[in-house]
């Protein structure tokens, strides 16, 4: 029974209602197909990439020329390289201050003003980044101005100081560091570093000792002879004049002051220091420097932003110098970003929100490491050692820096090389901003984009189901139309309209040919009355006239035939006619006792089939529905009539009625063979039929007349294999009266 | 002086057969193959009684022209509908046209003379009404049927039914309470074999007739599977 069931189910699936297969929904499509856009900013990335090799490697041509210009303005220039020529560099000197040329030797004695106008140019040091002081800084309490000279084998230095209060050495106390004093650290060629510290008591000489590291203690008691200073005070604070014997700093030492400034007598506390290192970040004081004067006035007016230019002799000793890589500003934001205000933090929290959601390459000043000698050094080696230009670009987190080096000839030899490093920041930055113009762009067009196709396939896939859902509901299962035409969508002028519109034509074209189906039967029958009247009446006639022939076994079998033929006819006719009249409404419904009708009917069919044994199962008492007792019992007519057809002879037809709250439920049910599957579900259409005998008729319109009658009375009917599988059973189901509207 | 009857059949074999059956049962027959031949047929001489198929070749409704044609010459000449068309349109139609009765292909000859035999003596009866009283009448109740003139009458007023109708009627009402089956009905239609469901299409029509001047009239009973009773006034 259970592998039967399964099968017919199988059997059923080519007519219930299409699956649904599991894959990709129109929606989800279109979305995946928006996410393809996604390759355009892929694709804006790759060419500001391109974009930004483009520019870098103009850039980089441009430095190469601007070497090989300098190069050759340099070339076969012995002179400025000769090791003469070289000045030490004075520790922590832009280049641009390099020690003027005196005409003569000053004397320590003259006085302050004939100094400073023979030194001429000096550097104001009251800026920033030379300080260790406290925030209430004052340039008018305390200030440098410095310069350098230079005659036969001499320094010259020159200190102009604005000092609000000036505080000489207390002889009582021990301590060197409680006063105004002057340092001065030097480091010889070999790296070594000493220490001198210049301090007065009074006005005039100052005593210089050596100093250990802290600047408190002296190396030796013994104050230094060849060295010479003087004091002298001004109206605005005082002077040191300092004279320095070049032997006594050798050949490529380095030189670097600081200033110190004590303000209170009492006690006695360093205030401020200035040093005339103008960029103490960077410069390590190990580094060989010889400058040559020279050299640097040369390449002064080659001056690159954002770019240092440097002029190197053969033996890797630094001759000239000029720009730095750090753009102009960098030093001042990141002191005031040191001590920031309420606002600036306000400020410096967007930025790095702002920078964490577009990484700013601007920040990657900060990843140029200070010193990057160690890499230069190693470009320089190649091209001192291969006399040819060599250009690299490296990358340190997200800065670019361009080096190009080329080398310096003089008559056929390498004299020096030159080497231009400069940041391509400014790029990048251009190209960042560009990218996240484009970004925020992208992501306006990406999202509308995604909302627009979101809004046009919900749409789309709303249209869809709703044309799915009324195209399945237009038929039953069975295949039978329910309705000829789809409304939803039908006025659309896009393809699923036309879809819709098609499918609508198809179903009227479908509904057509059922009804000329449906009629077909009517009007074959009413084709066939004419001839079979002409045949009746013919053999009416022939017997009239011809009186002894009215036994005669042929003109009995015409008759029979006749009456089959007849029978055949109305059957055919009955169920064209029952469908107009139920469509007509002539049909009255009327509250009946629909187990009485079951009962009276069933002994009327026993009588008029005495080869068939009927069996009655009707609950006792009244069953009351609401129909049409006369298409009811023709309804139990064409049941009965079907098991009678089909069940075996002399087999039992069983009828009973079975009722619950809410149905009545009439089961029909015979012995005998079972159904066939291939038309189980069609069984309640037109001329369908199981039948094989050829001498009775089967054309099927009984089942179909059960089925109408049931749906004009709200019911609906099955057919199936009875448990056992001794034959068929047809159960048809009709709805009951509402409880509180029936009596019984 | 021979009964004259008008067959109209565009059949002419159907025709033939019709006009032999009649002519040896000594009725003068006319034969009309089409409308224009009747209508002509009908402006020399009306027939005492006339056979109208309704489909007259590619005329549809030519019978049913016919027969207006011939109730307005003559109110009272008997008109049976013979006719391949069965359905409830068509037999409401040819009650408009107070055809006298409206039989369906095929239909049996022997009782196709008995039906004419039958209306020709009503008509006969309806003619001499005035002179004579009623000769045969059955009361029942409401009921009053004049077996002579074949009309019925319920609570004084006359129902209109067809000649089968009023012998359903005359069957039921003869023997209230008893149950008249399906066969027995079958024969008083006088139409060959019937199926059940004709004898109920002929009831429910009946039913619908009296309903008209009566709604509340419920005397034909239904005995399900069996056949039909004329239920006695039980007031």
């Amino acid at each position: 029974m259970l592998a039967s069931r399964n099968k017919r189910r199988k059997h059923r699936e080519p007519g219930f209602r299409p699956k649904i297969r599991p894959g990709l929904k129109i929606r989800t499509k279109l979305l995946l197909l928006v996410l393809l856009l996604l390759a355009i900013p892929w694709m804006g990335y790759k060419s500001v990439r391109e974009m930004e090799n483009f520019l870098l490697e103009g850039q980089q041509q441009a430095l190469e020329l601007t070497a090989q210009g300098i190069a050759s303005l340099l070339g076969n220039r012995r002179d400025l390289f000769a090791l003469a020529a070289g000045v030490p560099e004075v520790l922590g000197r832009p280049f641009y201050i390099v020690p003027q040329d005196l005409i003569q030797a000053l004397p320590v004695d003259a006085a302050a003003e004939l100094w400073a106008a023979a030194i001429g140019e000096l550097t104001d040091f009251s800026g920033f980044g030379l300080f260790e002081c406290n925030k209430d800084y004052q340039p008018d309490s305390f200030a440098l101005r410095h310069g350098l000279g230079a005659h036969e084998n001499s320094i010259f230095s020159f200190f102009d100081v604005t000092d609000d209060s000036v505080i000489f050495r207390d002889p009582e106390k021990i301590a060197l560091d409680h006063n105004d004093q002057l340092r001065m650290t030097v480091q010889d060629k070999a790296g070594a570093t000493q220490r001198y510290l210049l301090t007065a008591q009074a006005e005039g000489r100052l005593s210089i000792y050596r100093m250990k590291r802290n600047w408190r203690e002296p190396e030796t008691g013994e104050a230094l002879r060849e060295i010479v200073a003087v004091m002298e005070l001004t109206s605005w604070g005082y002077a040191i004049k300092l004279r320095i014997p070049g032997a006594y700093l050798g050949t490529g030492s380095r030189l670097k002051f600081e200033l110190v400034d004590v303000d209170d007598k009492r006690d006695r506390k360093i205030e401020k220091i200035i040093s005339t290192e103008p960029d103490p970040f960077r410069y390590d004081t190990r580094r060989i420097r010889l400058m040559t004067p020279e050299l640097a006035k040369l390449i002064q007016p080659l001056y690159l932003p954002e770019g240092n230019i440097t002029i190197w002799d053969r033996y890797f000793r630094l001759r000239a110098e000029l720009g730095s890589i750090f753009p102009e500003d960098a030093r001042l934001r990141q002191l005031r970003l040191e001590n920031p205000s309420f606002l600036d933090r306000v400020e410096l929290a967007g930025i790095s929100l702002y920078e964490w959601v577009f990484r700013d390459p601007e920040g990657g000043d900060s990843d140029i490491p200070d010193d990057s000698s160690r890499e230069d050094r190693s470009l320089l080696q190649k091209v001192l050692a291969k006399g040819q230009s060599e250009t690299s670009r490296r990358r340190y987190g997200d800065a670019r820096l361009i080096v190009t080096a080329v080398p310096i000839w003089a008559q056929g030899e390498i004299e020096g090389a030159i080497l231009i490093k400069q940041s391509g920041n400014k790029l990048l930055a251009l190209q960042y901003g560009t990218l996240r113009r484009f970004t925020v762009l992208f992501l306006g067009v990406f999202l509308f984009l995604t909302l627009a196709i979101l809004i046009f396939s919900s749409r789309l896939t709303y249209r869809v189901g709703k044309l799915q859902r009324e195209t399945e509901l237009a038929t039953t299962p069975e295949g039978r139309l329910l309705k000829d035409r789809i409304v939803a969508g039908a006025r659309a002028s896009d393809e699923l309209g036309n879809l819709t519109r098609s499918i609508s034509l198809m179903l009227q074209n479908l509904g057509h040919y059922t009804r000329y189906l449906e009629k077909l039967p009517d009007t074959l029958a009413h084709e066939l009355h004419n001839p079979l009247n002409v045949v009746n009446s013919s053999l009416e006639n022939l017997q009239y006239q011809h009186a002894e022939l009215t036994d005669d076994k042929y003109l009995q079998r015409a008759r029979n035939g006749l009456n089959r033929l007849r029978s055949i006819i109305t059957s055919l006719t009955e169920a064209v006619n029952l469908k107009d009249a139920l469509i007509q409404g002539s049909e009255q419904f009327e509250r009946f006792d629909f187990a009485a009708l079951v009962t009276n009917c069933v002994e009327g069919y026993q009588a008029a089939n005495p080869e068939h044994r009927f069996l009655v199962q009707v609950f006792p008492g009244t069953l009351l529905i609401d129909g049409a007792p006369d298409r009811l019992a023709q309804l139990l007519d064409k049941l009965v009539d079907n098991a009678i057809e089909f069940g075996k002879k002399d087999g039992l037809i069983t009828v009973t009625l079975h009722r619950t709250d809410t149905q009545a439920q009439l089961t029909v049910a015979n012995q005998g063979s079972l159904l066939p599957e291939e038309i189980a579900e069609r069984l309640f259409d037109p001329m369908v039929s199981s039948g094989k005998d050829a001498r009775k008729t089967h054309l099927g319109l009984g089942l179909y007349i059960v089925r109408l009658v049931a749906d004009f009375h709200g019911g609906t009917v099955q057919a199936r294999n009875r448990r056992g599988l001794d034959g068929v059973e047809v159960t048809v189901t009709l709805p009951r009266p509402d409880r509180d509207t029936r009596l019984d | 002086m021979a009964k004259v009857i008008a067959i109209v059949e565009d059949d002419l074999d159907q025709r033939e057969n019709y006009a032999d059956v009649l002519s040896s049962h000594g009725y003068e027959v006319r034969c009309y193959a089409d409308k224009a031949d009747a209508e002509e047929g009908f402006r020399t001489a009306l027939p005492d009684l006339a056979l109208l198929d309704i489909m007259l070749g590619e005329d549809m409704d030519g019978g049913f022209d016919l027969c207006m044609e011939l109730r307005n010459r003559s109110p009272a000449l008997p008109i049976i509908f013979l006719t391949a068309r069965d359905s409830d349109t068509d037999r409401i139609s040819s009650q408009r046209m107070t055809a006298w009765d409206y039989i369906t292909k095929p239909v049996s000859l022997e009782f196709l003379v008995a039906r004419v035999h039958a209306l020709l003596k009503i008509a006969e009866q309806l003619k001499s009404q005035e002179s004579e009283p009623p000769v045969s009448l059955l009361e029942v109740d409401q009921l009053e049927l004049d077996e002579n003139s074949m009309s019925v009458r319920w609570c004084g007023e006359v129902v209109s039914l067809t000649l089968t109708e009023f012998w359903i009627v005359e069957s039921l009402a003869r023997n209230p309470g008893h149950v008249k089956t399906y066969d027995v009905l079958n024969d008083v239609t006088r139409q060959g074999l019937v199926e059940r469901n004709t004898i109920n299409g002929y009831i429910r029509r009946i039913r619908n007739k009296f309903r008209l001047l009566d709604p509340a009239f419920d005397r034909i009973q239904t005995v399900h599977g069996t056949g039909y009773k004329w239920a006695k006034d039980l007031g």
